[in-house]
């Protein structure tokens, strides 16, 4: 019995397996539970991939992001809802306390009904932006599908995005190859805020794209929500303790029918696609790269060991993390770096023109130094960096700050003590050169003085004689 | 033979070993009473460190005791100054830990159990018994009179300027320093009189022990040259004179430069210079005084005059071209503060904000001296009527002394020996002269006539000083004016004796951790924040939270709490205690990111409103602002704290810049819900405050003592998702972001 029990385990273990680095209870908001068919090869997807999927309405007594002050789910899916609001269940603060205690969270709009208050109230507090007009959609009158939307231009179509920066990792481009669209039927773009550094575009709209309004019945649009790049199709947030937080302005990305659907473009400015043929659309992969981002299952980052020892004179101390150092001291640092790759970890290697930083820092960095690699395992690389400790004593600080879009934060802290030469720690007198002298001078001293007493004491004295005339003399 | 069976223990032999046992029966007495009137603090309150620095003390001595001596001399302190650390080691003069751990391990060695804290608490009186006694051994070497030792000694014993640095519990430096003070100055005078290399070593030793325990050692170091100085100008050389202070300087010199916190200093700081030039100064006389006694010419005379007055000059031009080119230390603003009182406060912020290195205030000297005071000058005057040269330390002591107690407070300890010497010596004198029954036989014709004639001569002139023992009147030798004198003595005396028992018990017995106040009923209600407060840190915070206060909690927090701060009372470094000025005294947007920097968890702060406890960090509040616009003068300005009119307020009319203080807010987040609206009131200054209190953005209330004395807060982490701390307590509180639907200007566009 116990052996099927261990078996039953084993399976069980096997499934938890292959899911999200962070945990696989998920919980989905939906308000019609009818509409869970139009999602179901999107769901599917997720439940093969290991996730346990609690399907909810908003509205529903029971649902809580929080049981016992501990977190219920690992992540939400929020899908678009009718009413206007979401319920006293998942209110901003609720959904901000959840991603401030690790909890990832997705969230998809859409054009057809106004965004919860609620949902904009949470938008507003991470500094994204949606039209004021309820209504507004994402329109492209050069990038929109002819077979659906040969009309309204409501369907914009998009190529796979390329990376950030020529030095970030690109998780969405799937394997790489050109051609792939994306269909963005009737979505809502957002516009981000300047200021947060936790903000990062994954899709951006075509440069002839605008926010509209079909509801205006004013022919031209003079003042648009916004235009072209400046309007996100998706965004997402990475929290500072790596939360992830994705926002896709067009949840009918995720339905069945956009998965199969067959699209061709209009022709773009310059004449651009103007042979194209009728393909069917990434988004399927595209959707599942975007989730799987969000719930931690890819660019993930995980700190194994991380040590820091004495290496003076290239040998190495036994005593690995102590607590003191001297100045000047040699040292070394380790730190061991994986990556999450869908269900299991990989070595990580940063993206060319990028690299891993140590700092030795107390107020300000003393040291910054290119971690290089020292080795690889099966599931991390080992960077390390050897340096000499600066002439100033102190507590300082062991610092890797590596915190990269789309990928989770690193900020790793061991506090040292760097001491001062204790008494004996200095060359000796005689050593140094330039003291020759003065012990020189001293010798001299210690004999003069041995040679007087000497003399003193061994001297005999000279009987005083007195004079005649009563005076001493000698 | 009658004679001897009539007074068998006041003559002879005998009478010499009654005398003593009688004089040891007397010391012992009086180092009794100077132990048992310190011991108030701990019947009235417990066995407990007081105030401050002795805290520090107490943790070093704690770090002696358990890591031994290498590890205390280069012992780095990684939980003071964060992140700068301190060099504890070489910072500090280790002289009284030292002591308190070479008692400790003797008494171990005994076998005798103590806890190191009862050492450091009773360390003080111990060692102020032994201070009555040096005083007696140094009395006796200013005058024959037996009794004024006697006297002496009892004063120093009991006078109150001396117990305010050290009752038990007060674990400071001068704890043992004033004992040594006396002590060196006993054996100076040893070895100036017999003129010997042994006394002058064992000076020299004892002035080494001085320089490990106080640096309080510089008074010695200028007071000796100075005596020797003033000896020489009297025409007063002697071989003595050369043997004693040669020995004394140069080996002094060498013990004094084995403390690390020393150093160099000797040769090179302004304050030693007198010392060495003096020693020189020596050479030069004596060499002179060698080559006259052999040459006895008028002209060399004038001539080596000439040039010893040469030598002179040019040494003094070479030290003042040192110390400008700056190889000599210039005078440190300490120093200067003891000549223009008014300097720190310009200058050096830092120094005068510390209420001992105030200006005295006159009634400190009856205070703290009492009858003493006014016998003070009669003793010194006494000293000229047999100028000897140890009656010239006597002067010069005084003036030096009674100099630099009217500039500092807190040097008004380096006076009470010297006064309380001469009053022995005044008041013996009285005693000696009213005391004896027999009247001395009336003067015949003749001896009139002689002495008449004697007058004229210069000798009479010199030994009568006063006119009274010149023409001794019939009345003083009656009884009745002796009963009447003495008897108003031992009534000022018996009154001198009841107001130090009071000043102790009621002035210099708190221990400042504890504060004690009467309920209606007179029973003692004792106040206990502080140790609450520091309780709370060490029982809920990691052990590595770096807690931010104003300097003068600093060597309580890591004495009691055990955390890591970022200023203490060793001021050491101007900037550092800039730096917090600036965070308590700047808007939370400008603290936050030094506190920030400074990886600051909990910030502390002292607030006494509610229980109208003056010694509040809002009453420090302005040193805190002068200190910081000593470095950053432009975004921190002292005139900004101050309405219109000049006032400095906290109420409604307090400044937007006091308003918006981190300090401010923090002493008075929250404090108007103890009242009804409206109704809150600050106890110390004395005013209703602002209906609306304060709001707090960046740090969030942690904890707050029972009498509101200690509020500690917690510095709050960056928002999670990236909002500025403001907009995040705002949607804490509930309030939703207003939608910018109007844009004003142009758009804003995202770069990247």
């Amino acid at each position: 019995m116990r052996w099927l029990l261990s078996f039953l385990l084993l399976g069980l273990l096997s499934v938890v397996h292959a899911v999200s680095s962070s945990g696989s209870k998920l919980l989905v908001v939906l308000e019609e539970l009818a509409d869970k068919t139009k999602y179901s090869k999107y769901l599917a997807d997720l439940e093969s991939r290991g996730f346990k999927t609690t399907i909810e309405s908003p509205k529903a007594e029971k649902i809580a992001l929080f049981e016992l002050g501990e977190r219920a789910y690992d992540h939400v899916l929020l899908l678009p809802a009718k009413s206007k609001g979401l319920g006293p269940n998942l209110t901003p603060k609720l959904l901000l306390d959840f991603i401030n205690a690790g909890g990832n969270i997705l969230l998809t709009l859409d054009s057809s009904h106004p965004t919860p208050s609620a949902l904009v109230s949470l938008l507003l507090e991470l500094d994204i932006h949606l039209p004021t007009d309820r209504n507004a959609l994402v329109v492209d009158h050069f990038n929109f599908d002819t077979l659906s939307a040969a009309e309204k231009h409501d369907v914009v179509l998009v190529p796979r995005p390329d990376a950030l920066r020529p030095d970030v990792k690109n998780f969405f481009k799937g394997a790489g190859e050109d051609g792939e669209i994306i269909a963005f039927p009737r979505g809502v773009g957002q516009t981000l805020g300047n200021t947060s550094p936790l903000l990062t575009p994954i899709l951006r709209a075509p440069r002839t794209a605008y926010s509209y309004n079909p509801k205006d019945d004013v022919e031209g649009v003079d003042d648009p929500f916004a235009v072209g790049t400046q309007l996100s199709l998706i965004t997402t947030l990475q929290a500072r303790n790596s939360a992830r937080f994705t926002v896709i302005g067009a949840a009918e990305m995720l339905e069945d029918a956009w998965f199969d659907a067959k699209v061709k473009r209009s022709v773009g400015l310059g004449g651009v696609g103007s042979g194209a043929k009728q393909v069917k659309t990434a988004n399927q992969a595209f959707v599942k790269e975007v989730t799987g981002w969000t719930f931690n299952e890819i660019g993930v980052l995980k700190v194994g060991k991380i040590e820091h020892y004495l290496n003076e004179d290239g040998v190495k101390s036994n005593v690995t993390n102590p607590k003191i150092y001297r100045v000047k001291n040699d040292v070394t640092y380790n730190i061991e770096l994986s990556e999450y790759s869908w269900d299991h970890w990989v070595p990580f290697t940063p993206p060319t023109g990028d690299v891993v930083q140590l700092e030795f820092s107390m107020l300000s960095p003393f040291h910054r130094l290119p971690l290089k690699v020292a080795s690889t395992t099966k599931t991390s690389t080992i960077y390390t960096a050897s340096f000499k400790l600066p002439d100033q004593h102190g507590i300082f600080n062991f610092k890797v700050n590596y915190k990269r879009p789309f990928l989770s934060n690193i900020e790793e802290k061991n506090t040292v003590t760097v001491r001062h030469f204790a008494h004996d720690e200095w060359p000796r007198s005689w050593v140094i050169s330039g003291a020759w002298p003065w012990i020189a001078g001293i010798g001299a001293t210690v004999t003069g003085w041995v040679a007087f007493v000497a003399l003193w004491l061994w001297s005999k004295p000279v009987p005083l004689k007195l004079t005649t005339s009563g005076k001493k003399i000698q | 033979m009658s004679d001897i069976i009539e007074e068998p223990f006041f003559k002879g032999s005998t009478g010499r070993n009654t005398r003593g046992v009688l004089r040891l029966t007397i010391l012992c007495l009086i180092a009794a009473a100077a132990i048992a009137s310190r011991l108030f603090s701990v019947i009235r309150f417990e066995s407990i460190i007081h105030e401050f620095d002795p805290w520090f003390n107490f943790r070093a001595t704690k770090y002696l005791v358990q890591h031994g001596f290498y590890d205390f001399w280069d012992w780095f302190d990684d939980r003071t100054w964060h992140p700068l650390g301190r060099v504890t080691g070489g910072t500090l003069y280790p002289g009284l830990m030292v002591t308190s751990g070479v008692i400790y391990h003797a008494l171990r060695a005994l076998t005798i159990p103590v806890d190191i804290r009862n050492i450091c608490v009773l360390l003080a009186p111990g060692f102020s018994g032994l201070t009555a006694y040096a005083t007696y051994l140094f009395t006796n070497e200013m005058t024959t009179s037996p009794s004024a030792g006697l006297l002496a000694a009892a004063f120093m014993g009991i006078a109150p300027g001396y117990i305010s640095r050290s009752v038990a519990g007060s674990y400071d430096n001068e704890a043992i320093a004033i004992f040594l003070l006396v002590f060196t100055f006993f054996l100076w005078i040893k070895a100036l009189k017999v003129g010997s290399v042994f006394w002058g070593a064992w000076c020299a030793l004892f002035y080494g022990y001085m320089v490990s325990a106080w640096g309080g050692y510089v008074f010695i170091t200028n007071l000796i040259p100075l005596h020797v100085f003033v000896l020489v100008l009297m025409g007063r050389f002697s071989p003595r004179v050369y043997v004693a202070y040669c020995t004394w300087f140069a080996i002094g010199t060498l013990a004094s430069m084995q403390i690390p916190f020393v150093g160099f200093l000797p040769i090179r700081s302004s304050e030693h210079m007198s010392a060495l030039g003096i020693f020189g100064l020596l050479q030069l006389v004596g060499f002179v005084e060698f080559v006259r006694a052999g040459v006895p010419s008028r002209q060399f005379k004038t001539l080596v005059t000439g040039f010893v007055v040469a030598v002179v000059l040019i040494a003094f031009a070479a030290l003042v071209l040192l110390t400008v080119s700056g190889v000599i230390a210039p005078w440190t603003g300490r120093f200067y503060s003891l000549w223009d009182t008014g300097y720190a406060k310009i200058h050096i912020p830092i120094i005068a904000s510390v209420s001992e290195h105030q200006p005295t205030a006159w009634p400190a000297y009856f205070f703290d001296l009492n009858l003493l005071i006014w016998l003070f000058p009669a003793g010194v005057y006494l000293c000229f009527l047999k100028l000897n040269d140890e009656q010239v330390f006597i002067v010069v002591y005084s003036i030096l002394a009674s100099y630099f107690s009217g500039v500092m407070v807190r040097l008004m300890l380096t006076l009470t020996p010297i006064v309380c010497v001469s009053a022995a010596m005044a008041l013996s004198y009285l005693l000696d002269t009213y005391l004896t029954i027999k009247s001395p036989p009336e003067p015949t014709d003749a001896q009139i006539l002689d002495a008449a004639n004697n007058s004229s001569s210069k000798k009479a002139g010199k030994q009568d000083g006063i006119r009274s023992t010149r023409e001794p009147l019939v009345g003083i030798y009656t009884t009745f004016s002796k009963t009447t004198v003495v008897s108003a003595m031992t009534a000022y005396l018996l009154i001198f004796v009841l107001h130090c028992t009071w000043v102790t018990s009621n002035a210099y017995s708190s221990p400042s951790v504890v504060l004690a106040s009467r309920m209606p009923d007179g029973s003692q209600h004792i106040i206990d924040d502080y140790r609450e407060a520091y309780q709370w840190l060490r029982q809920n915070t990691p052990e590595d939270a770096k807690i931010m206060s104003w300097w003068d909690y600093g060597y309580q927090i890591g004495g009691m709490a055990d955390r890591p701060t970022l200023v203490d009372n060793n001021t050491w470094n101007n900037t550092h205690i800039a730096t917090v000025g600036k965070a308590m005294s700047s808007r939370e947007e400008v603290s936050y990111p030094i506190m920030r920097q400074h990886e600051v968890d909990y910030v502390l702060v002292v607030f006494g409103g509610l229980l109208g406890y003056s010694g509040d960090d809002i009453n420090k509040f302005l040193w805190m602002v002068r200190i910081a616009e000593g470095i950053w003068p432009d975004e921190v300005k002292e005139r900004d704290f101050f309405t219109d009119r000049g006032e400095y307020r906290v109420d409604d009319g307090a400044t937007e810049t006091m308003k918006n203080s981190l300090m401010y807010k923090m002493s008075y987040y929250n404090y108007n819900s103890l009242f009804p609206a409206g109704q809150a009131q600050d106890r110390v200054r004395g005013v209703k405050l602002p209906e609306v209190g304060p709001t707090l953005n960046t740090v969030e209330e942690a904890f707050t003592s029972e009498n509101w004395i200690i509020r500690i807060y917690k510095v709050k982490d960056l928002d999670n998702v990236g909002r500025d701390h403001a907009s995040a307590a705002s949607f804490d509180r509930g309030n939703k972001k207003k939608k910018t639907t109007k844009k004003r200007g142009p758009k804003v566009l995202r770069v990247e």
